[in-house]
């Protein structure tokens, strides 16, 4: 965690919303798929390949078009990059973790590989949108038919309604191998997605 | 008494902003799973070398209609630690207020010496700078008259600091009718760009645009 509050912090520049105009010309492909490697290279992630797929609903049910999406997940052994693993030997030369992509029309795909479980979790994927008329939110998703859901802290925390809401379903496989899971996400109202903060009010 | 999430507040007379806040109170998130929810972002991006002047498409080619602004700041985290090597990614409208983006339905003219995007890096103070066009007002709410004021849109990633945002300008009138900045309420002040004289460079106007992440996803800052 951050250094206490209130000590010497200097107050955060706001976030805003990143409008409707999101760059396009700003999209990297090897971050909108984590299992690509460039062609003529070997190498690559170890682990299983998914695709996760879905749509992103507004509070009427519409599409909700221009959203910027970020992925973000341990590598097949459960192993974040992130500054406190540094060290860590299961961390994959082949596998930052973080993804994005911008959906133009609200349906988005992103392919990865299946995350293992990290320390006390159930394997999860960190999804944060920004978009047009919100700062970002944040929300996480599991997978179906995970034993380790049973036991997650994050699920744990959620009523049986809003713990559905998180957990992809399996949907068969591509004819290249990777296991497809479905992950829809309501921004608001009827169905809404749990989303996430650290701020109490 | 039990802890609560934020509420987070709808945009006034913002039609996307009530088609897209959650209503729900922000879930806390279990200290158990706090680590997972803070992403960083790998240093892998390239900025082109030209890409730090918007004023042209590219170096041999005409300066776009507008004032030429220069933009430049320190981005710190909120321990004031400089972000170094960040990609700060910019965006915004022409002098007639139109994006070069393919769903900008707004019918303003555009620029054919105005792309409008670029990217650049912090150096090893966290300092970064651009040039660009001060861009045009747009209107937002024909129905109502609501102008969003002049903008620049900034997107900063380095590590385990995500930031998108604005920056705007000194004392536009369309400032206090615009929804995110009614809702920043007087933090808004810190999202306006500072002028500074600028006479000895091929730019009309400089803004001083200092950033400091912090709040939110805050881990793993030093
Ligand atoms: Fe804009």
């Amino acid at each position: 965690m951050t250094g206490e509050p209130g000590r010497n912090m200097l107050p955060p520049t706001n976030e805003d919303t990143c409008g409707p105009y999101f760059p396009i010309y700003f999209r990297d492909p090897a971050l909108e798929d984590l299992t690509r490697v460039d062609s003529g290279v070997v190498g690559g992630p170890a682990g299983k390949h998914i695709i996760l797929r879905g749509r992103v609903f507004d509070r009427h049910g519409n599409l909700a078009h221009g959203v910027v999406m970020e992925f973000w997940q341990a590598n097949a052994k459960g192993v974040y990059r992130n500054p406190s693993q540094a060290n860590h030997p299961d961390l994959d030369p082949w596998f930052n973790g973080y993804g994005r992509l911008r959906t133009g029309t609200g349906a988005y795909t992103f392919r990865t590989i299946r995350p293992g479980a990290s320390e006390g979790r159930a394997p999860n994927i960190t999804i944060t949108l920004f978009s047009d008329g919100i700062n970002r939110v944040v929300t996480q998703m599991f997978f179906d038919g995970e034993a380790a859901n049973a036991t997650d802290p994050l699920l744990s925390s959620l009523d049986e309604e809003d713990r559905e809401r998180l957990i992809a379903r399996h949907d068969g496989r591509t004819v290249d191998g990777a296991e497809v899971y479905l992950f829809d996400i309501v921004m608001a109202g009827e169905n809404e997605t749990p989303f996430f903060d650290d701020f109490e009010s | 008494m039990t802890r609560l999430g934020r509420q987070i507040a709808v945009g006034p007379t913002d039609n996307t902003s009530d088609q897209r806040t959650p209503r729900k109170r922000l879930r806390l998130i279990p200290a158990a799973a706090r680590d997972s929810f803070v992403p960083v972002v790998p240093a892998r991006f390239r900025a082109n070398p030209t890409e730090w002047d918007l004023t042209r498409i590219a170096p041999d080619r005409p300066r776009a209609t507008g004032v030429p602004i220069e933009v430049k700041g320190t981005i710190r985290t909120d321990n004031g630690t400089p972000l170094r090597g960040a990609l700060v990614e910019i965006w915004n409208a022409n002098h007639h207020g139109r994006y070069r983006h393919i769903e900008d339905n707004s019918g303003l003219e555009l620029d054919e010496n105005f792309f409008g995007m670029g990217r650049v890096l912090t150096d090893d103070d966290g300092n970064y700078r651009f040039w660009t066009i001060s861009p045009g007002a747009y209107l937002a709410r024909a129905d109502i008259g609501r102008w969003r004021p002049k903008h620049i849109h900034l997107s900063i990633s380095g590590g385990p600091a995500r930031l998108i945002t604005q920056m705007y300008f000194p004392g536009e009138p369309n400032n206090t009718t615009d929804p995110m900045a009614i809702l920043m309420g007087d933090a808004f002040e810190r999202n306006i760009g500072r002028l500074y004289d600028t006479p000895d460079i091929d730019v009309d106007q400089g803004f001083q645009f200092d950033i400091v992440i912090g709040g939110r996803n805050a881990s793993y800052f030093e």
